[in-house]
């Protein structure tokens, strides 16, 4: 992974100087509420309902054991224990106090990490695929690139105070796991080079972000961000905060015009002066090398440890997906137990999940946008050990994929904005398929939450969405079905009525037994029965009385 | 407790640090010139009449007003004001740099309006050189902001090399 040189470290040193002396001048009075948000938020702090939160940056999803264990100790020492991944691939801890954020700033920075743009309307942590360098369809690693771009974006000028926040995501392999097409800028790394995406999002008007530019070569994509952002930070609308992300810009020009303003901008930048030139694109690249892969797998070891315990051949099924070497996999380590909070690890599961990686995983993880944490290189020889070793700390949950592993934000049990509990129906949700035979029979499902329109919980691409709403103080939940952030990523639509919370878990139910009915095969997923019949064939079965 | 800093008079402030007093006033459309001047023209003012104008003069730049309208008429203008409304409002710093690396405008770009401290590094990197800033100390804020971070990870429209570039050059310098 990528170490920090010299300049790294004084970036992060000076940086932290600057907020230090800016939280010291609020307490002054220097500077009041209104003046410090800004600059707090560009350093991840919120204030959310109950106490502050911090989101530490875990850039594009990339992490060691090291700075695993350094999370465990910041919430074992300054949180409640615990913390919590985010479908942006950070962490965010949601009970400091606001004292205690230059220590904690300093000990992250002490394993190469910060809280920097996490938040405020900058460009934010660039997310990409959770099995980069790893996974067997892959054309090309993004994670050198989504390097370059966390440095060209980090304390940018000219594009620190843009009309809203802004998110790159990056791909390079043939499956979109990194959801691109719903981001403000989605790049697709392709042999040809790049093809850019640009205005998508959720929130309350989503979009899919169409196609803007294909074949951009890699030494190029700074300049050409460069003027993506330019033209936003221009004419994107200030006047509304629901109407200022870019994918409104892009939208009300036409995709065609924003293409032609941003090559208009490009072609007058001194692109020589921003551009990365290709030495140093192959000096990023340097920093990803394989690990060096153990050898001498004896398959019919792990067959036979899969035949003799059962629950581990469900999980080796589950939670394994194919690597670029046949000897080895990447191992998903769901954080979505029965029952329990989606993407919140205590410290002693983090510090297990540390142990793994050290034991099992060359010393690397990742969090995915699905709020799980990734060995990202595993030797399948080693998969039985890993296995024991997880299922002792209730990191073992064999659901990757599944209808019980649900994207859920927060909620209003931490979040200010929302309006509706998301984790507590997450949670009856996945009791009501508990069962691992039905949860297996189902397949591949999606459940993303979101307690309120911002859709933090990307209801608009779960195969079933559900979307919190307030009705005159009662809390109601709309059911979106037909949604996705793959490869052929679509936006669900919602489907009738809202419905109150305890009615949610047998609607979905009823929806499901529908599908089990109506699929043609076991190998046709939910998503594809719907897109096959259609919404409405399952509309009215989220509807019936039951 | 002291007073926060957005209370201060706006103070005049060039990058160096020199606090000077502003001799330059502002014409509005409808404003009569009267007095010596120098006058800075509002945009729309400035793209109608700078044309026929002898004197260099200045002009006000509203963040929606395009900057490159003013292309034709460089060589009139000295002094350019850009307009911060708000401080959140980050238009300003698109317009400077395309001031500066685009158009080549070597005369003075003024940032105006809500102007304190923590934007002064941002501003100083898009290429601004006087600031009316409001602060209890205008010269050692801009000095702070100089020397707030070592190094930057981009070029912009100041002299500071990105980081990849010096990273290049310090290879070369090895080998």
């Amino acid at each position: 992974m990528y170490v920090y040189d010299d300049f790294d470290h004084a970036f992060v040193a000076d940086r932290n100087r600057e907020f230090a002396d800016q939280v010291q001048r609020r307490l002054n009075g220097e500077i009041t509420e209104d003046q410090f948000k800004p600059l707090r938020l560009m350093n991840g702090l919120y204030l959310q309902l109950h106490a502050y939160m911090l989101r530490v940056a875990v850039p594009y999803g990339v992490l060691s054991s090291r700075q695993m264990r350094r999370f465990a100790h910041i919430a074992r020492t300054y949180d409640r224990d615990f913390g919590h991944f985010t479908t942006r691939q950070n962490i965010q801890f949601n009970w400091i106090k606001l004292a205690d954020t230059p220590k904690i700033l300093e000990e992250l920075a002490e394993v190469e990490m910060h809280a920097l743009q996490t938040s405020g309307n900058c460009i934010r942590n660039t997310t990409t695929d959770q099995f980069a360098g790893a996974a067997k369809d892959e054309v090309a690693d993004p994670r050198p690139f989504a390097e370059i771009i966390r440095q060209w974006s980090s304390n940018h000028p000219e594009f620190t105070f843009l009309p809203r926040k802004f998110k790159i995501a990056i791909t390079g392999a043939f499956k979109d796991r990194a959801a691109i097409r719903v981001h403000d800028i989605g790049l697709h790394l392709k042999p040809t080079g790049f093809d850019v995406h640009v205005g998508g999002g959720m929130g309350r008007t989503p979009y899919l972000a169409p196609l803007i530019k294909t074949g951009l070569q890699p030494e190029n994509l700074l300049s050409y961000l460069e003027a993506c952002l330019r033209v936003y930070n221009r004419y994107g609308r200030r006047d509304n905060i629901y109407k200022a992300r870019i994918k409104i810009l892009v939208s009300a020009l036409g995709a065609e015009e924003y293409s032609r303003q941003v090559e208009e901008e490009w072609a007058r930048l001194d692109t020589t002066k921003v551009d990365a030139p290709l030495a140093v694109v192959d000096h990023f690249k340097s920093f990803f090398p394989d690990p060096a892969f153990k050898g001498g797998f004896d398959a019919e070891a792990l067959d036979r440890a899969k035949t003799a315990d059962a629950a581990f051949a469900r999980w080796v099924r589950n939670n394994t997906h194919a690597h670029k070497r046949d000897d080895h996999v990447s191992v998903t380590i769901s954080l979505k137990p029965v029952g329990l909070p989606p993407g919140d690890a205590s410290s002693a599961q983090m510090d297990v999940m540390a142990d793994a990686a050290e034991a099992y995983g060359y010393g690397e993880l990742r969090v995915s946008h699905e709020q799980n944490i990734i060995l990202p290189h595993v030797a399948k020889g080693d998969l039985y050990a890993l296995y024991r070793d997880l299922d002792g700390s209730n990191l073992s949950t064999a659901n990757v994929g599944k209808i019980t592993d649900m994207i859920a934000c927060p909620g209003l049990d931490y979040c200010s904005l929302a309006n509706a509990r998301s984790i507590p129906l997450a949670q009856d949700i996945s009791q009501r398929f508990e069962d691992a035979q039905l949860t297996d029979t189902i397949g591949d499902l999606q459940i993303k939450i979101s307690g309120c329109i911002n859709a933090c919980g990307h209801h608009h691409v779960g195969h079933i969405g559900i979307l919190g709403v307030d009705k005159q103080g009662i809390e109601f939940y709309q059911i979106l079905l037909g949604g996705r952030a793959d490869e052929n990523a679509a936006l669900g639509v919602i489907t009738g009525k809202g419905l109150p919370a305890e009615a949610v878990p047998a609607a979905i139910e009823r929806v499901v037994r529908l599908y089990l009915d109506l699929r043609t095969s076991e190998t046709e997923r939910f998503i594809d029965t719907v897109t096959r019949l259609g919404r409405e064939t399952f509309a009215e079965a989220l509807h019936e009385p039951a | 407790m002291s007073q926060p800093n957005s209370s201060h008079t706006p103070t005049l402030v060039t990058r160096d640090g020199a606090v000077l007093p502003d001799g330059w006033q502002l014409l509005n459309d409808a404003d009569e010139a009267s007095g010596d001047g120098p006058y800075v023209l509002g945009f729309e003012r400035a793209l109608r009449e700078l044309d026929g104008l002898n004197d260099r003069c200045g002009v006000r730049i509203q963040p929606a007003d395009d900057v490159r309208l003013l292309e034709p008429f460089l060589d009139k203008i000295a002094l350019v004001e850009v307009a911060f409304p708000g401080f959140r409002d980050g238009r300003g710093y698109s317009t400077a740099r395309i001031l500066r690396e685009d158009l080549g405008f070597t005369g003075i770009v003024r940032a105006v309006g809500d102007v304190l401290r923590d934007q002064l590094h941002h501003m100083l990197r898009c290429g601004f050189d006087e600031f009316v800033v409001k602060d209890a100390d205008p010269a050692e804020a801009v000095a702070a902001a100089a020397k707030r971070f070592s190094v930057a990870y981009q070029g912009a429209a100041d002299d500071r090399l990105p980081a990849w570039q010096r990273r290049l050059n310090a290879e070369a310098a090895v080998s």
